[in-house]
């Protein structure tokens, strides 16, 4: 069925187990070849070899290793390094697993809110409650503000410069000319009248779409406040559903704010697919710019509040009932919707990330509650101790580690999320947005401009371009969500069906659990083990654990590196005035967000010297 | 592939070749230099200030809920749109338009005294203690462009901290250490007072500035720093702060004392369950003997707060946070006395009220019931409450100045 590497296979009923005759199931073969393979391995001459330390208009401490060469026009080298460690998982150790929930949090605050709903979501799979609809949809309403602030702040703030007037003139001038020439066609929506008026727009500081996207960042968490108390670190989440106290004007004021976000959608998403066409007419090597391989992973979000009841067990029923659906698609086909195969079939590897094994022993755990086989190197076998030592790219070189989906490397992303839900047509029925099977049809409804209906298209690679534009329209498909998460709470709340939670005793046996969730930047699980009523371990998975990961033990790069190796440099400026903006905007493109990408588990204190060659950058 | 020519003939650091313009990629230390802003109304001495947002053990949080504030927004800082307040030049990772090396570059330029105007720093996140992380790092930010060695963001605020204007620290992390200082934790994690130590000052004779909360409000972050740059500009007074370097005038009170729930606490009224409107004392809220301003203020906009909307106040704006206030959603220890006293007292005040609400509920023109098509309203009091409220009313009416 859906793996290919890991021996593991299906009986009738869909239960997966290991394929006979497998002595070693879980053993790491010999290294495969690069998916990416640069077609000449001999250096020209004209290389710079560039140490993009820190690497800004991204969330958190990210490095970048490339080289640029500048006979093949291409970038022929990525190495991603998470630069940040905390050790929080540690700190959980042995706590009450409630504190887990705002303790998590603060792994990341640019994604203030995920870790603590995944987190009550795990939290409430180990005590064994379901949480009542009026919880799940206040849930549902915060995650849907959440995104609702996340994807503007990136399109303005981080990556929007990117393709900004004032940075384009230095790398491509004549394409601002010819950006000043061309009409928007969709002017008439976003107010821009030619594509340099766009590019004008995007600038840092001054434009109107950055300083805009900072307001409605603003607008958004007013919202995403009104549910979670807070934001970002969120107040009001619990397991068994929310402490929000709701009243007439909860629901009242968030209404007030999400119409804006209608009219707001229609003119972001216009405005990048004008820019977007723009630039592949321009030059259609741009659709080579942050290529890669379209193999995406999500969990999913938006609970169904009739289906969720919150066991393992039925994971696989109540996640395809999910407005956005989990999946993981290898090379564009979508092979499973189902949350247990997503979770047996991750690996996390250490070989290049500063930790030590910890596989010694085999799995402390074979199998997963339902008796599905689990990998030694899975979330529930983890054991991680931090190693700090010197940057060596042949060895180790970042503080994130390497998750593997089948063995193979994946991505994530709001536009992944939009992919499996478009591709699997499971969501739930509504008014406002439908998947077609090769897209996303999303119905705007008319606030102060008209109605309008989006529609978002899967594209046919997966680069920097579609990656943005893809989170334009991912505003409108979250404020669809939403609107449909609002009517539900305002069926709940006619029916006098307004608790939101539901009352839990803190159970004294040893429990095994795990939160599926997304993040601003897709995929996000927590794992815990408790016992005595106490952590016994926790582990955090993000997106851009995923995203940022170093190579592993096949020799495969992670998600940024194959990105960025085989980018074309199509500035058109000397050699020496190349800013290497593309591979700039491919790591952009993905909206990293680092701070939560390396909080590890450390099983020990004790940190190793090793000797420090500094010759790393001439791997 | 057709190549463009330089235009430019101005090999000024900062300038672009291509277009002879500052380059909004080389660093902002050199191309802010050609930004001229001459006014003839200049109202402060002050026209510039550089802003370096470091961080350590950071969430990013701090960085996000700055970008919260509206009073006034960090766009109109960047901008310089508030005359008076000079106009801030930002380096912060999140936000600057130069990467890498151009980036660091702005350090080396504070370090050497080679910026055209004063710095202040500004950190986020816990110290970690990088002499536990051997070879490695814990937290690195940048090379040295001669040697290739890592440098770690803790070297820098070693090195730029005695020559800046003012040393803020944004957020509980640090101020105080925050949740990465832990129980447990494997960093040796502090806060920024806790490194630099009693005795440092600024190179204005400041010590650090301590803006706690997990996270901070972020209007909270900007009108503590407004108030430093008006002081600076000679206008508005120097800003108190208390013993620990907290602005007095935002963490001096409560959050209890201003919780839009205290009523129920002095009536001792207390919330069972999640999701109640009660006070959430009983259910884990530390709001009594926290300083916090979050309860006037909301958390964006005037939008938002803990208990505004039913969480409960878990202290993290205190130096104790996170460990004197966990396990989180467990009964304060101290609160048991205090509750069942505002219980016993609480229960005869409430029912007082309860009695003249009954009467001020009623026009005086009502004699009988009141004529509302809703409901079947309360008759008039009888009885032992009738004479209670007539003995009441002609007592209020003794004591009114006019007749």
């Amino acid at each position: 069925m859906c793996f290919k590497n890991l021996p593991i296979e299906f009986d009738e009923q869909g239960n997966a187990r290991l394929r006979e005759g497998v002595s070693n199931p879980y053993e790491l073969s010999e290294p495969r070849s690069y998916v990416k393979a640069i077609s000449d391995e001999r250096e020209s001459p004209r290389i710079r070899d560039w140490m993009i330390d820190p690497v800004t208009r991204v969330a958190g401490a990210l490095a970048v290793h490339t080289k640029l060469d500048f006979e093949k026009r291409q970038a022929t080298e990525g190495h991603s390094m998470a630069m940040l460690f905390r050790g929080y998982e540690v700190i959980l150790k042995g706590r009450d697993p409630r504190d887990a929930i705002d303790i998590s949090s603060r792994a990341c605050g640019v994604c203030g809110g995920v870790h603590a709903t995944v987190s009550s979501l795990t939290i409430e799979q180990a005590f064994g409650i379901t949480p009542p609809p009026m919880g799940v949809v206040v849930r549902n309403l915060g995650e849907g503000a959440e995104m609702l602030y996340d994807h503007p702040l990136h399109l303005g703030l981080l990556a929007g410069p990117d393709y900004s007037s004032a940075l384009v003139e230095i790398t491509n001038p004549e394409m601002v000319d010819r950006a000043r020439q061309t009409e928007a066609p969709g002017g008439g929506t976003h107010g821009y009248k030619t594509i340099g008026d766009i590019m004008d727009a995007l600038n840092p500081l001054t434009g109107e779409v950055y300083v805009e996207a900072l307001g409605i960042t603003r607008l958004a968490r007013e919202m995403c406040s009104l549910m979670y108390g807070k934001y970002p670190h969120p107040s009001t989440l619990v397991p068994g559903g929310v402490m929000t106290t709701i009243s007439t004007s909860t629901f009242n004021e968030f209404y007030a704010r999400l119409v804006k976000m209608f009219d707001y959608s229609k003119k972001i998403a216009t405005l990048w697919d004008d820019l977007v066409e723009f630039f592949y007419a321009y030059d259609p090597a741009y659709a080579l710019v942050g290529d890669r391989p379209i193999n995406l992973i999500q969990t999913g979000i938006w609970d169904d509040p009739e289906a969720y009841d919150g066991t393992y067990a039925n994971a696989n029923a109540w996640g395809d009932r999910r407005f956005s659906t989990p999946g993981v698609i290898i090379d564009g086909q979508l092979v499973t919707t189902r949350l247990h195969d997503i979770n047996i079939g991750i690996e996390e590897f250490v070989e290049h990330s500063y930790y030590e094994p910890w596989t010694a022993n085999g799995a402390r755990r074979p199998t997963d509650p339902v008796g599905n086989p689990l990998s030694p190197n899975h979330m529930w076998n983890k054991e991680t101790i931090p190693k700090p030592t010197g940057r060596n790219f042949k060895e180790k070189y970042s503080w994130s580690t390497s998750p593997r989906w089948d063995r193979q490397t994946m991505e994530t992303g709001v536009y992944g999320r939009m992919w499996t839900t478009a591709l699997a047509q499971k969501h739930p029925k509504n008014d406002f947005f439908e998947a077609t099977g090769d897209g996303i049809r999303i119905m705007m409804p008319e606030a102060s401009m008209p109605e309008m209906e989006l529609f978002w298209k899967i594209p046919t690679r997966l680069n920097a371009l579609e990656r943005n534009r893809a989170r334009a329209f991912g505003v409108g498909w979250t404020a669809a969500i939403t609107m449909a998460c609002l009517l539900q709470g305002f069926e709940y709340w006619r029916k006098g069906e307004t608790k939101v939670h539901t009352e839990y005793t803190i159970p004294k046996d040893e429990r095994v659990a795990v939160g599926f969730w997304e993040a601003g930047r897709g995929f996000l699980t927590h794992h815990m083990t408790m016992d005595k009523g106490q952590i016994q371990n926790y582990q955090i998975l993000t997106p851009s654990t995923w995203n940022a990961s170093p190579r592993d033990p096949f020799g495969q790069r992670g998600a940024y590196e194959e990105a960025i190796v085989g980018t074309p440099i199509l500035e058109s400026v000397s050699d020496e005035d190349t800013k290497g903006i593309d591979v700039l905007r491919t790591i952009r493109s993905f909206d990293p967000c680092m701070p939560c990408t390396t909080h590890i588990d450390t099983g020990r204190g004790v940190i190793t010297r090793e000797v420090n060659s500094c010759a790393c950058t001439l791997d | 592939m057709t190549v463009h020519v330089p235009v430019s003939t101005d090999v000024r650091p900062g300038i672009n070749r291509v277009s002879g313009k500052p380059d909004p990629l080389a660093p902002i230390g050199l191309r802010s230099r050609y930004e001229s802003r001459k006014r003839n109304l200049e109202i402060g001495p002050l026209d510039k200030i550089y802003l370096f947002w470091l961080v350590g053990a950071s969430c990013d949080g701090c960085t996000i809920a700055v970008t919260g504030a509206t009073n006034p927004g960090v766009e109109d800082l960047m901008a310089g749109n508030v005359p008076g307040l000079p106009k801030v030049e930002l380096i912060h990772t999140v936000v600057s338009v130069e990467s890498g090396p151009e980036w660091v570059h702005n350090l080396f330029m504070a370090e050497a005294g080679k910026l055209d105007a004063p710095f202040v720093v500004c950190w986020e996140g816990s110290i970690m203690d990088e002499s536990l992380a051997g070879d490695g790092y814990w937290m690195g930010l940048g090379e040295d462009p001669e040697t290739g060695r890592q440098i770690t963001s803790l070297e820098w605020l070693s090195r730029i901290s005695p020559k800046a204007a003012a040393v803020i620290a944004v957020g509980t992390c640090a101020t105080w250490g925050g949740i990465p200082a832990a129980t447990g934790n494997a960093t040796g994690a502090m806060g920024v007072m806790d490194y630099l130590g009693t005795d440092y000052r600024s190179a204005f004779g400041v010590p650090v500035v301590n803006v706690p909360g997990c996270s901070p409000i972020g209007d909270n972050v900007i009108e503590t720093a407004a108030a430093v740059l008006l002081f600076l500009q000679g206008l508005a007074p120097l800003p108190e702060f208390d013993e620990l370097g907290r602005p007095a005038w935002l963490f001096s009170e409560t959050v209890h004392r201003h919780c839009p729930r205290a009523g129920y606490y002095e009536e001792g009224v207390f919330a069972e369950e999640y999701g109640g409107k009660e006070c959430l004392v009983e259910l884990g809220c530390w709001g009594p003997v926290v300083q916090c301003n979050i309860a006037e203020r909301g958390i964006v906009n005037g939008v938002g707060g803990c208990m505004q909307l039913g969480g409960i106040c878990i202290g993290c704006t205190m130096p104790g946070f996170p460990d004197k206030f966990a396990p989180f959603y467990s009964i304060p220890p101290g609160s048991l006395l205090s509750t069942n006293t505002s219980r016993m007292v609480g229960s005869f005040i409430r029912r007082l009220r309860r009695l003249s609400m009954q009467d001020k509920n009623r026009s005086p023109r009502w004699k009988a019931e009141a004529p509302s098509g809703w409901a079947r309203y309360e008759t008039p009091p009888q009885g032992a409450a009738k004479t209670v409220h007539r003995f009441y009313n002609a007592y209020q009416e003794s004591k009114k100045s006019y007749k």
